[in-house]
């Protein structure tokens, strides 16, 4: 047996972990004590991680569609089969009628080079990651606010908050390891406020729990600022150092009233006062939130942040915003340059300085065009333009988000797709080319912290079976491009190169300790624990004045109670990998067991207002459709909300509901339905 | 039993006298930080082999009871069914077991070997395993925050259930047999015969380390009574399933959680593996049954399982032995703070409170 360290690769927050090897076969998983992100704890997924690479059913040989069906060929067809469309439909209808989507589970090298085929041999700006559909939001406002685009803080050192702010996430579930350390850190003296419309596990140790209604969450950071500002606790030095706009958003401030935000949100306005005041009197103090859906809220991330700045709890230990990312390489998808619209470290593509130096390392032009969202690709084939798609580990079917995905892609003149297993998307695939799994391969994924770490190899990948970035040189090759990578480390050289933040992350620099934060630059090869702490990088900071904080939805006694779709919340269970541990399998998908039609969840006090058990077939009517489904009858879920997890598609579609930016709120009423 | 006095550089042979038994000698080495784990010993890692370092995380139960094992194959053949069973017989020795993890190994053999039935796959494993345990004497190395053996009555020096013990005396060893196997060794020139001073320095040692256990938490066998009894409060065992956060840890790295689920999985077009794979009761999936009831739904209801489990004097009468060894694992591997340590002292605050309350 060996034990090799490396990192899991489910969520965001990158644990240290050990794999168990006997022979070429992954038989166990521990922890590592010693890796700062979580010291010696993990969750019941990363727990189960080896049940996943050991899975019999992966697929070890390509597959191309032949009279309809998939059918195992040998990898020179499958690769000319797409060369030979590929070449087709570039010359017939252009390089933009050809997408590259990725899942944000990729690694950096894979993320990397999927965009530098598109863009410098495809010549086409349409790249983008499944996550980008919401969390493309969160991380512009921090770009424009902050002037960058992740965690600044680092998860140990929630260890040295004095106040912690928990808004909207669930941790207990989403982010375990995440949730494990703001519990203990309260245990150890710091003060705790959960913010959340659900009250959930890490709401249970909250010294302060505003239970607000939904779409609120503005309205409430607003109403704290209000306090805060009242009060004259703001951090007048630090804002006049490093903040622009503070008068524009003093002024909006101004506009809030207490008692009637108080009011719209829910909560009773000295607990709002209370965790105003504790926020601003901390020494160091820290907020987290996700980049899921929940955080496109109207402008919740804008109303977070000002706070944060009013109070000048950034560039501390201790204090920061946490923007927690869900999957494991969200921040490296998009560190890579896995958007329609910004290139490797964030410069835009129609910005000629940024575009002209990453052209001059490639040697080869760039369009300048932003290319199409993945939502607006899998959609309606961005209004019928796209003819071929390329999902690097995506698996769009499964995520009923974008509920037109399969439609979109049985559309296609094209589609491939590089993945682990048959997913529900191969089902609207031409060619399937099976890829190494976590284990085989040595590559980087960079964590909600920042920290791009290196996942070892473990085991050797089945005969025949490369790596998901070797297969993209391939094709990159084929297609005349000189591309000259040996291994994923001179990948990292590149990447090094194109991303400044990212200039001292060699592989040999990322093989000591436990991997390296961004900025981790040839001047400071150690990385960066915190971000803003004086100079580094430099402190340079935007309000953004919220004009008038959203209302929440208003209801009325025809349709007295608000509809919530959440989308972060149950994201594992339909997942892939969940599917092939047998005991992940069984938890996650227990409420499918459950409720095998899906369901919605309703407070227990309205079930027994409108007389509703648990499991029971209800009827939701809003004023656009209505929707038969079963009833998950919860204390968790805020009394006056009917929550729709995103899996429940046909809901979604019978009520028409149309997504936009924001949350997605309506009125709504509930009615027995006969069985 | 018999014991024997070895010089400290001869400690290493004892693993050669037994890999010239045919043993695969396996011990811990460190990884990264303090990290630690079981590897076999070779001629690659020989030369950073060390006595003294904190007990791996990862638990040697995984040597008698794997994390996940194969059971048996079924392939289809000529209309018939072939079962196989995959069992492994070949000879370990875990060389640096610590007392914690022997009273642990020993508590699985009550509960898969001693009660009318017999776990096969366990007796064959078990069989062909030997134990060194090495006492632990370095407060920070081998004895670390979370330690409590002393209140469970397993160390910090095992009394029973190892084939050797070694026990580091500064410049010798002193190594006591346990089994007649272990004693069969002696016959090594090696193995010199100890005296009365030998005796008292083990003693001397023994009782300066116990000075240096912080989890000293003496209302142990006080929270059995209470468990045995039904007296810990629904309050108390709400706020610890409150900070659960249902990664099942605890009982993975739990020497002495027996817990496992059975699979089949395909393994080609006419085969396929049965394996068993740990549970753990945190998980709701563990007690839902077919029809979809769930004796056990709320958290606290299946965290209080899993110390009824371990504490209540059904199941200690029941196997003669304790399920829970004082290695404190689950406290370094707990989330929200709810190990056996701090479980304890929880429910003896809330019973002093409830005291205060009550007069």
């Amino acid at each position: 047996m060996a034990h090799r360290l490396t990192t899991c690769t489910f969520c965001g927050v990158g644990c240290g972990l050990y794999l168990e090897t006997s022979g070429n076969r992954v038989v166990g998983v521990s922890p590592s004590m010693s890796h700062p992100a979580n010291e010696g704890r993990i969750c019941v997924r990363g727990w189960h991680v080896h049940e996943v690479i050991d899975a019999p059913d992966r697929l070890t040989k390509p597959l191309l569609r032949k009279n309809g069906r998939l059918e195992e060929v040998t990898w020179d067809e499958a690769f000319g089969f797409i060369m030979d469309r590929l070449k087709a439909i570039r010359d017939t209808h252009g390089p933009d009628s050809i997408a590259f989507l990725n899942s944000p589970r990729c690694s950096n090298e894979e993320s990397y080079l999927l965009q530098k085929l598109a863009r410098a041999v495809m010549k086409t700006n349409n790249v983008d990651h499944g996550a980008g559909v919401y969390s493309n939001y969160a991380l512009n406002v921090l770009l424009k606010m902050i002037g960058t685009p992740g965690t600044t803080n680092s998860i140990q050192g929630l260890d040295r908050s004095n106040v912690i702010i928990v808004s909207g996430v669930d941790l207990g579930r989403q982010l375990p390891t995440i949730g494990g350390r703001v519990i203990r850190a309260k245990l150890k003296g710091a003060k705790l406020i959960v913010m959340a419309s659900r009250r959930h596990r890490v709401a249970e140790s909250a010294d302060l729990f505003l239970q607000h209604k939904p779409g609120t969450v503005s309205l409430l950071f607003g109403a704290m600022a209000k306090v805060i500002v009242d009060r004259g606790l703001m951090n007048l030095p630090f804002i006049r150092s490093h903040c622009s706009s503070y008068e524009a958003f003093l002024e909006s401030v101004r506009d809030c009233d207490l008692l009637m935000a108080a009011e719209a949100c829910g909560v009773p306005a000295d607990q709002i006062e209370a965790a105003a005041l504790d926020y601003a009197r901390a020494a160091s103090a820290a907020i987290l939130y996700t980049t899921g859906i929940e955080a496109r809220e109207h402008d919740s991330v804008e109303s977070m942040v000002n706070l944060c700045l009013l109070c000048g709890q950034i560039g501390k230990d201790g204090g920061g915003i946490f923007s927690l990312t869900e999957h494991n390489n969200l921040q490296g998808v998009c560190d890579m340059g896995m958007l329609p619209d910004r290139l490797p470290g964030y410069g835009m593509v129609g910005d000629d300085g940024a575009r002209r130096a990453i052209e001059k390392m490639w040697e080869t032009s760039i369009p300048h065009r932003r290319g199409m969202s993945a939502k607006w690709v899998l959609s309606h084939r961005g209004e019928g333009a796209v003819r071929a798609v390329w999902l690097c580990r995506y698996d769009p079917a499964s995520t009923a988000f974008i509920s037109e995905a399969g439609e979109s892609l049985r559309q296609c003149d094209l589609v491939v797709m590089q993945h682990v297993f048959l997913t529900e998307t191969c089902k609207y695939a031409h060619v399937v080319l099976p890829t190494a799994v976590f284990g085989e391969e040595r590559v980087t994924f960079t964590s909600t912290e920042r920290r791009i770490q290196i996942a070892d190899k473990v085991i050797d990948p089945p005969p025949g079976i490369e790596s998901a970035w070797q297969q993209l040189i391939r094709v990159a090759r084929a297609m005349g491009a000189d591309w000259k990578y040996n291994s994923a480390a001179d990948v990292m050289d590149e990447i090094g190169m194109a991303v400044p933040f990212y200039s001292g992350a060699n592989y040999e620099n990322l093989s000591h300790d436990y991997g390296r934060q961004w900025p981790c630059t040839r001047e400071h090869p150690m990385g960066t624990q915190f971000l803003f702490a004086p100079g580094h990088p430099s402190q340079s900071f935007t309000f953004i004045p919220i004009e008038k904080p959203a209302q929440p939805v208003v209801t009325n006694d025809e349709y007295p109670l608000t509809l919530i779709f959440g989308h972060s919340l149950y994201y594992w269970h339909q997942n892939v990998l969940i599917k092939h541990s047998e005991t992940l399998k069984r938890e996650y998908r227990m409420l499918l067991l459950d409720y095998p039609d899906g369901f919605v969840e309703i407070n227990t006090s309205d079930a027994k207002r409108y007389n509703i058990r648990d499991g029971e077939k209800i009827r939701l009517r809003t004023t656009s459709g209505s929707s038969v489904t079963a009833a998950r009858v919860t204390p968790e879920v805020m009394c006056g909300t009917v929550y729709v997890p995103y899996f429940v598609g046909q809901v979604l579609r019978q009520l028409q509901v149309v997504q936009e930016k924001g949350v997605q709120l309506l009125p709504v009423r509930l009615e027995k339905e006969a069985a | 039993m018999k014991a024997r006095i070895i010089d400290r550089d001869d400690v290493l042979k004892i693993a050669d006298l037994l890999q010239g038994q045919g043993y695969d000698v396996i011990a811990p080495f460190r990884g990264r930080g303090r990290d630690t784990f079981f590897e076999s010993i070779s001629d690659d890692n020989r030369e950073r082999f060390e006595i003294h370092l904190p007990n791996p995380y990862y638990p040697p139960k995984s040597f008698v009871f794997p994390h996940m094992e194969r059971l048996l194959t079924v392939r289809r053949s000529n209309g018939d069914l072939l079962i196989e069973p995959t069992y492994r017989e070949s000879k370990r020795a875990l060389f640096g077991i610590r007392s914690c993890d022997v009273a642990g190994i020993y508590h699985l053999d009550r509960f898969y070997l001693g009660r009318e039935y017999r776990d096969i796959y366990y007796e064959k494993r078990r069989r062909n395993l030997f134990l060194v345990n090495v006492v632990c004497t370095i407060p920070g190395e081998d004895v670390n925050n979370e330690c409590f053996c002393l209140c469970t009555d397993t160390g910090p020096a095992a009394q029973d259930h190892f084939d050797l013990q070694l026990m580091d005396l500064g410049d010798e060893f002193m190594v006591v047999a346990g089994t007649p196997a272990g004693e069969a060794l002696f016959t090594d020139s090696m193995f010199k015969r100890g005296s009365e001073a030998h005796r008292e320095k083990r003693i001397a040692i023994l009782n300066e380390v116990r000075k240096h256990f912080k989890n000293t938490t003496s209302w142990f066998s006080a929270t059995v009574r209470y468990v045995s009894q039904g007296a810990v409060l629904d309050k108390t065992w709400e706020d610890i399933g409150n900070r659960c956060l249902e990664c099942g840890g605890c009982t993975y790295v739990c020497p002495a959680c027996t817990c496992f689920t059975v699979s089949d999985h395909q393994t080609g077009s006419d085969e396929i593996e049965r394996v068993r794979i740990w549970d753990a009761c945190a998980l709701a999936g563990f007690t839902r049954m077919a029809g979809g009831h769930n004796p056990r739904r709320a958290v606290h209801d299946r965290r209080n399982r899993r110390f009824f489990r371990k504490l209540a004097h059904y199941f200690i009468q029941r196997e003669l032995s304790m399920a829970c060894v004082g290695c404190g694992r689950c406290a370094a591997v707990c989330h929200g703070d709810v190990g056996m340590p701090n479980v304890v002292e929880m429910i003896r605050r809330a019973s002093l409170e409830s005291d205060a309350h009550a007069d």
